[in-house]
């Protein structure tokens, strides 16, 4: 039976782990669950190398990081120094094998925590698996609302959700309207399924809880062919203010169409997704010069933890980080910082250590205002900067203590 | 004349208490698993034992293959997670609904494509999955692209949420166990003898006055029903189903290789293709996962590759070709 043979395979390899451990310290185990395989494979790789990146980080000094938790010494301080070991999963992006795969890493590989997950779904069983053992489960990148609210003890997520991403727009908005720009009238033009809808309705949502109304709601589907009645429809209302949520082929016709017709907004929000892609970019950065788009790292100020962190990731990967892997690898740093200062492997002692996490803007590679997590778990402090894009690149121009660039509006598009 | 028939009972007797210790024996097999991942393997393995038993019954029994049960599966895995959603019943409770429902399904989706042969017919049934799949990614009320999660802490007993894999584990030896003595009941009927007759050359069972498209609908109605208990089941221990996992394709693929690889049309060859294919999917997993590079697959589709190449019959065929190399050894 393979299964009983399993169990002999894994006896050499715990004696191997309790002859160091007596030693000098048996590194401390943090389960790392990444769609490795899959639709999802490519972010799941990418972020396999930034938590590989983190683990060095944290095990060997780094003098230049120094003003992260973690960094300036060697391994875990607290714990006598002991190095710090992920133990990657593939959870092949599928909810029952993300929960084997947590299983399996809490009851054999005895981590004791657990990150990531990527898809909500994964993040969503697993983390059920780690609140039945009783071990702390941080996640870093998923977005589904539901996630901290199950009232769950163990789990923990640094990203913002959409009421953050909605309060960065007001936000801006209001900053803009006291600067004396008009942004009376504001136009949500969103794709039709759950990423479009759900993000518009939390947008609506805050906008109402100020006092301001969503002048103009444009729902559409995401494959369509032509967006012309769309735009004929925000031309006829002249917004002050434009908020896309989009994916990528849309993004793009929206922004042909509205050269073609000859409009644009005064202020041009298009929301991550499909403004983020590189696509985007490249077959139509050209008319949309100055669409302002959201992001929570940018690496373009030098001198910025993001950017020192960035310039690793290139020398050992040849790419440059994205956002969401960036999310991933704070996460993991969250959850790294917890069990230091927990100064114990006991599960109790870093989920009180995560409940006191109180890390500043400083102290992070990502453009948060810090990591504290409400009773729910999420991050209250999780926050995403404004960027704007400045010929191929997006350059990050709000709040303006993390710009590296001056706003530029009104919203030029092409020239 | 006299002899051989006593030996016939006494031969059935054996092979009852034979298959009873077998029983018991996998009964016991949780206290002999002490660490609780191979136990929950060992659930896994049963609950694939049974959506491919269910599956076997039209797929093998029938010969009808269908690659769209995952459409009965989705449907029983949904009903439970449900009835929990909107009414905060147990997810159990959703079960008989997911049951009657894939009925339903069963009906319509089986009645115009019975007339479709072969490939056809398995075209037609991933095309119906499918649409099934597309409908419920766009219908909010069943949670459209983001799924449906169960209690996410048991409020009681009823909710059958447990944190060992063993009273799982039981729940679905039970369920294993009446679908094999249904499908034993079924192969030695009336009906058993007429399934076999329609795998083996439908026109010439029609031209015999078997009633062929009444008869596939019977099977059809037991796999999808049988189906539909393993999504709930499924449900149950997952607490969470999304179209991708509830009603995507490799659903259905997976139940077709694993009767395939255990020996389609037998009794026991669905829970022997699990017992081999669910540990190698953990094994291959946990070993080459971590790695990222997809080593994971070349190990499994490997031994796939290696067991239709010598035994496509799966194992039951080997299991005989054994049987008779030793006879002539014997002799």
């Amino acid at each position: 039976m393979p299964i009983t043979r399993r169990g002999t395979l894994a006896l050499p390899a715990l004696a191997l782990a309790a002859g160091p451990a007596a030693a000098q310290g048996a590194p401390v185990k943090v389960g790392v669950l990444l769609p490795l395989t899959g639709n999802a494979a490519s972010a799941g790789n990418s972020a396999r190398a930034a938590i590989e990146l983190a683990t060095e980080l944290v095990n060997t000094p780094h003098p230049e990081l120094a003003s992260m938790p973690l960094m300036a010494t060697a391994g875990l301080p607290n714990l006598g120094g002991r190095k710090l070991e992920a133990v990657f999963a593939d959870n092949q992006g599928n909810p029952s094998v993300g929960q084997n795969q947590a299983l399996r890493l809490i009851t054999q590989e005895r981590v004791v925590g657990l990150t990531n997950g990527y898809q909500s779904s994964v993040a969503l069983t697993a983390s059920a698996v780690a609140e039945r053992y009783g071990i702390p489960y941080v996640n870093g990148e998923s977005v589904a609302t539901n996630l901290t609210e199950r009232g769950f003890k163990w789990f923990f997520r640094t990203t913002p959700i959409g009421p953050d991403i909605a309060r960065v727009y007001l936000d801006f908005i209001e900053e803009q309207q006291k600067q004396g720009r008009p942004v009376g009238k504001i136009a949500i033009v969103h794709e039709n399924t759950e990423y479009g809808t759900s993000i518009a309705d939390t947008i609506a949502k805050e906008a109402e809880a100020r006092g301001r109304q969503i002048g103009l709601r444009i729902a559409y589907s995401a494959n369509s062919a032509d967006v012309s009645p769309q735009v004929l429809q925000m031309k006829d209302a002249q917004p002050d203010v434009a908020i896309f949520i989009s994916y990528t082929s849309d993004a793009i016709l929206y922004m042909r169409t509205m050269r073609a017709q000859g409009y644009k907004p005064p202020i041009l929000i298009g929301d991550d997704s499909g403004f983020s892609d590189d696509s985007f970019i490249q077959t139509v950065g050209d008319i949309s010069q100055g669409v302002i788009n959201r992001s929570a790292f940018d690496a373009s100020r030098p001198g910025s933890n993001s950017n020192k962190i960035n310039a690793l990731y290139k020398a050992k990967t040849g790419r440059e980080m994205d956002d969401t892997t960036a999310r991933m690898m704070q996460g993991y740093l969250v959850m790294a910082d917890a069990i230091n200062r927990a100064g114990s492997t006991d599960p109790a002692k870093i989920q009180a250590a995560l409940r006191a996490t109180d890390l500043k803007p400083d102290q992070l590679m990502i453009g948060y205002r810090g990591v504290r997590f409400n009773e729910k778990g999420q991050n209250v402090l999780a926050s995403a900067l404004l960027v704007q894009l400045r010929g191929k690149e997006y350059v990050s121009v709000w709040p303006e203590d993390q710009a590296s660039a001056p706003l530029e509006l009104p919203f030029k598009g092409w020239s | 004349m006299a002899m051989t028939a006593s030996r016939g009972a006494w031969g059935r007797g054996v092979a009852v208490l034979g298959v009873l210790a077998v029983l018991a024996l996998a009964a016991l097999l949780p206290f002999a698993l002490q660490d609780v991942f191979h136990q929950r393997i060992a659930a896994l393995v049963l609950l694939a034992a049974i959506s491919a038993s269910a599956w076997n019954l039209i797929g093998g029994y029938a010969g009808q293959v269908s690659i769209g049960h995952a459409v009965f599966f989705g449907v029983g895995a949904y009903s439970a997670l449900l009835g929990y959603t909107l009414f905060e019943w147990p997810p159990i409770a959703g079960a008989p609904f997911g049951i009657l429902i894939s009925l339903v399904f069963a009906t319509i989706i089986g009645l115009p494509t019975f007339r479709l042969r072969g490939h056809y017919f398995s075209m037609a049934t991933i095309a119906a999955a499918e649409l099934v799949r597309i409908l419920v990614v766009n219908w909010p009320l069943v949670g459209g692209a983001v799924g449906l999660m169960g209690p996410a802490v048991p409020r009681s007993t009823l909710d059958l949420s447990f944190t060992s894999p063993r009273p799982y584990y039981w729940t679905f030896l039970g369920t294993l166990t009446a679908l094999l003595l249904v499908t034993h009941w079924m192969s030695r009927s009336r009906m058993g003898f007429y399934l076999r007759a329609i795998k083996g050359q439908e026109r010439a069972a029609r031209s015999l006055g078997v009633p062929v498209q009444r008869y596939k609908y019977y099977a059809l109605l037991l796999s999808a029903g049988f189906t539909s208990l393993a999504g709930s089941l499924y449900a149950l221990m997952v607490g969470f189903v999304d179209p991708d996992s509830g009603f995507g394709i490799l659903i259905s693929v997976r139940m077709v290789i694993i009767t395939a690889l255990g020996g389609v049309g037998t009794l026991f060859g669905p829970l022997a293709g699990a017992v081999i294919l669910v540990p190698l999917e953990e094994w291959t997993n946990a070993t080459f996962g971590g790695a990222g590079t997809g080593i994971t697959y070349v190990v499994y589709g490997f031994v796939i590759m290696l067991i239709s190449r010598f035994a496509p019959g799966g194992l039951a065929e080997l299991w005989r070709r054994l049987q008779a190399a030793g006879r002539r050894h014997a002799a």
